[in-house]
């Protein structure tokens, strides 16, 4: 018992980054964040083919689960690999995540209803290769919903699609690496995540705590919003991301 | 023992009007089935008997006399499935249920504790759970059944006393028409001159048996409050049954969901009270001329919602269409017990198991049942082997917190199946790929890397050369050969 309470434990740190955040799973995208993905809201992670999208996704809901929340991954196309999962959430399967397969037409719909039903912590949506215009009104009816019920919303892109939707959004570039040390071998893909949006509702004392209706969410005060101007400009905006090869 | 009786009088006519509850403020009749003799009325409400229409009366006679009558039909289904849903008000309240006809009995001791302002709250309560499943009924709560009987033919609702002497002044006033069906033996008591019970009750019970028999000395120690019919109670029935059969036959899809919309609304009424939702449905379509279509609708978890009931069954209905149109309905639910869940200090709090499972059906019915879950390895070596199991509605075992990690793990998005895909190939590897989603130049490849399997099997066996090649366009794609047909297929790229 002693032991299970002090693995739920944090360090008063992260204590205070973690009330408006959700870790990434990865410390420099933490750091990059000021904390994580913000919660009860949507977040954007845009890029082209093997920019490490699918694995900062991933990690995210690894983390998520490890932390024992719900979560989620509404995947367009199924193109979910569960060996790779498995790997980084240490266990052979994830019982604890929700995966739903769709195509892309009814891909807001699912993510409509799971966030809706309320208790999920971390719910992603992956539109990596979706070829579909989504209408401004998909996204404001689940930003809400994600308010409503307090779960951090991923979105990953090939191309920036929420704008203004997004309280953050990050940008991801990357080139794979190849052992060439005798027949060429992929080691691993070092990404670089540049990020792009980064609203400071997010930060400790500036969280809005998520209303009733979801509706009145509290500003931050302009103190608070200077304060975490300040904290963002002492932050560097990219860093770089090593994701090894799984085989 | 306290006995709750609940008495719907012409069971078949209301049982017929749950289909059509928009008519229940019309005046309605129930005609005999359709068959070589002109339908005849059976059965009718209280506004078309005031209007003139008579039990016997031809449909075109009944309606002359009640212009804006509501003629209806019951089928062997509706009645029986009226009955079944008399049955399960009882089952609400209690656990087991005996029916007797157009009336049902159940024990109502137990049921103090939930109403504690007494026993005319809990036939209230009864009859409002009654209305809720379409019936008009009267509800008696007596000491005995015959008493609880006589009581619910008497009144909308009433409450005997439990001891003897209180039930019996309760009952005297009473005339003897509500304590037997047998005209002759009513005649036979009102040439005596006893009118009412508590005459009869006078009477000494030997001498009204020496003169009537058994009959009338029943009638005599009912009227004494004398109650020794025995209560022989039943467990509900391990499945729910809706059915309609229609009056045309159809050949739509809409229409036909129209009509499961209906029997799914009613079900889950039913199921409701009793606490329980829908784990799973079974439809059998009668069809024209003949024939069943039987068909089994899994359920990703138990819900009381009939719209993703009702979609699923859209679904399977579209995917597998009936052979010949559709003349009947039958719905068989599963009923289940959703569970409550104890929640975890050291958890955050998951999805509520109720509205986790309304939104498992909803997925399954917009994604299809296949398409929700949870993913589970496979005993396979193929990469682009995976399953998907249910998703736990208590959200699956418990974890540990950790920190964030430093060595996170590339992904490779699948494929699947494999798309076939046109390869150059030089002596070093791969030179170029063309697919439909790509053409590009290979900058670098990695392999081949030569993976075999389930070659201990008769069909399944497969031979594979894979490649990581670094394109033109800036991915890693993983890309394989087949051993046996020399094909190259594209399994999709690292990201």
């Amino acid at each position: 018992m002693a032991r299970e309470i002090s693995a739920h434990l944090v360090s008063l740190e992260r204590l205070g980054e973690a009330r408006g955040r959700r870790t990434t799973g990865l410390t420099a995208l933490d750091e990059l964040l000021g904390g994580g993905w913000p919660r009860a809201a949507l977040s954007e992670i845009a890029g082209r083919r093997s920019s490490g999208r699918t694995a900062v996704v991933r990690a995210a809901l690894a983390a998520a689960i490890s932390a024992g929340e719900s979560t989620a991954l509404v995947d367009v196309g199924g193109t979910l690999d569960a060996r790779a999962a498995a790997g980084v959430a240490g266990a052979p399967t994830a019982p604890a995540l929700l995966w739903v397969r769709c195509d892309a037409a009814k891909a807001l719909k699912a993510v409509d209803l799971v966030v809706a039903a309320g208790g999920f912590g971390t719910v992603a949506l992956d539109l990596c290769d979706a070829r579909l215009k989504i209408p401004d009104a998909a996204w404001v009816r689940l930003r809400h919903a994600a308010r409503a019920q307090g779960t951090t919303v991923l979105v990953a892109t090939g191309a920036r699609r929420l704008g203004a939707f997004a309280a953050a959004a990050i940008d991801l570039g990357g080139a794979p690496a190849f052992d060439r040390q005798g027949p060429p071998l992929f080691t691993s893909l070092a990404a670089r995540a540049e990020r792009v949006r980064n609203i400071n509702r997010g930060d400790p004392e500036g969280v809005p705590a998520p209303s009733r209706d979801g509706l009145r969410a509290a500003k931050p005060s302009s103190a608070q919003a200077i304060a975490s101007g300040a904290s963002q400009q002492q932050r560097p905006p990219c860093v770089s991301l090593v994701f090894t090869s799984r085989s | 023992m306290r006995l709750a009786c609940v008495y719907v009088p012409q069971l078949a006519l209301q049982a017929a009007l749950r289909r059509a509850p928009e008519a229940r403020e019309a005046p309605a009749a129930l005609l005999t089935a359709q068959g070589k003799a002109k339908p005849r009325v059976v059965e009718l409400d209280g506004q078309a008997r005031s209007a003139g229409v008579r039990p016997g009366m031809t449909a075109a006679q009944a309606a002359a006399a009640c212009p804006g009558l509501r003629l209806f039909t019951a089928t062997a289904a509706e009645l029986e499935a009226g009955a079944a849903a008399l049955c399960d008000v009882g089952y609400a309240f209690a656990p087991r249920v005996e029916r007797d006809g157009e009336r049902i009995f159940f024990a109502a001791d137990d049921l103090g504790r939930l109403y504690p302002e007494g026993e005319r709250a809990i036939a209230q309560a009864v009859q409002a759970h009654a209305a809720r499943l379409g019936f008009g009924a009267r509800v008696a709560i007596a000491p005995g059944k015959g008493s609880a009987r006589v009581a619910s033919r008497a009144y909308e609702l009433a409450v005997v006393p439990a001891e003897r002497a209180g039930a019996r002044a309760f009952l005297a006033p009473l005339p003897i028409p509500y304590f037997t069906d047998d005209g002759e033996l009513g005649a036979a008591f009102r040439r005596w001159g006893t009118r009412t019970a508590g005459q009869v009750a006078a009477l000494p019970v030997s001498a009204v048996a020496l003169r009537l028999g058994p009959a009338g000395a029943a009638v005599a120690r009912l009227a004494r409050a004398e109650d020794d019919e025995p209560f022989v109670p039943q467990l509900p029935p391990d499945a729910l049954e809706e059915a309609v059969e229609l009056d045309y036959p159809i050949y739509e899809l809409e229409p036909l969901a129209f009509v499961l919309r209906g029997l799914c609304d009613r079900a889950l009424e039913r199921l409701a009270g009793r606490s329980l939702a829908c784990a799973g449905l079974t439809l059998r379509l009668a069809l024209e001329p003949r024939g069943l279509d039987v068909r089994e609708i899994p359920l990703a978890a138990p819900t009381r919602e009939a719209k993703p009931m009702v979609e699923l069954a859209r679904l399977d209905l579209a995917r597998r269409p009936p052979a010949a149109a559709v003349v009947g309905v039958h719905l068989i639910a599963l009923p289940a017990r959703v569970r409550a869940t104890q929640l975890d200090i050291l958890r955050p709090a998951g999805p509520a198991p109720n509205r986790l499972a309304a939104t498992l059906a909803r997925l399954a019915a917009l994604v299809g049942p296949d398409n929700v879950g949870t993913p589970a390895a496979v005993d396979s070596w193929r990469e682009e082997a995976i399953a998907m199991r249910g998703y736990p509605l208590d959200g699956g075992a418990p974890r540990g917190a950790s920190e964030p990690g430093d060595e996170p793990k590339l992904c490779l998005r699948h494929r699947r199946p494999p798309e076939e895909i046109e390869v150059i190939m030089e002596r070093d590897g791969p030179a170029a790929l063309r697919g439909a989603e790509t053409t590009a130049r290979v900058l670098v490849a990695a392999g081949p890397y030569r993976l075999s399997g389930e070659w201990w099997t008769e069909t399944g066996s497969w031979a594979r050369e894979y490649w990581d090649v670094h394109a033109s366009d800036g991915a890693v794609y993983r890309l394989h050969r087949d051993g046996r047909t020399g094909r190259f297929y594209l399994d999709g790229y690292y990201d």
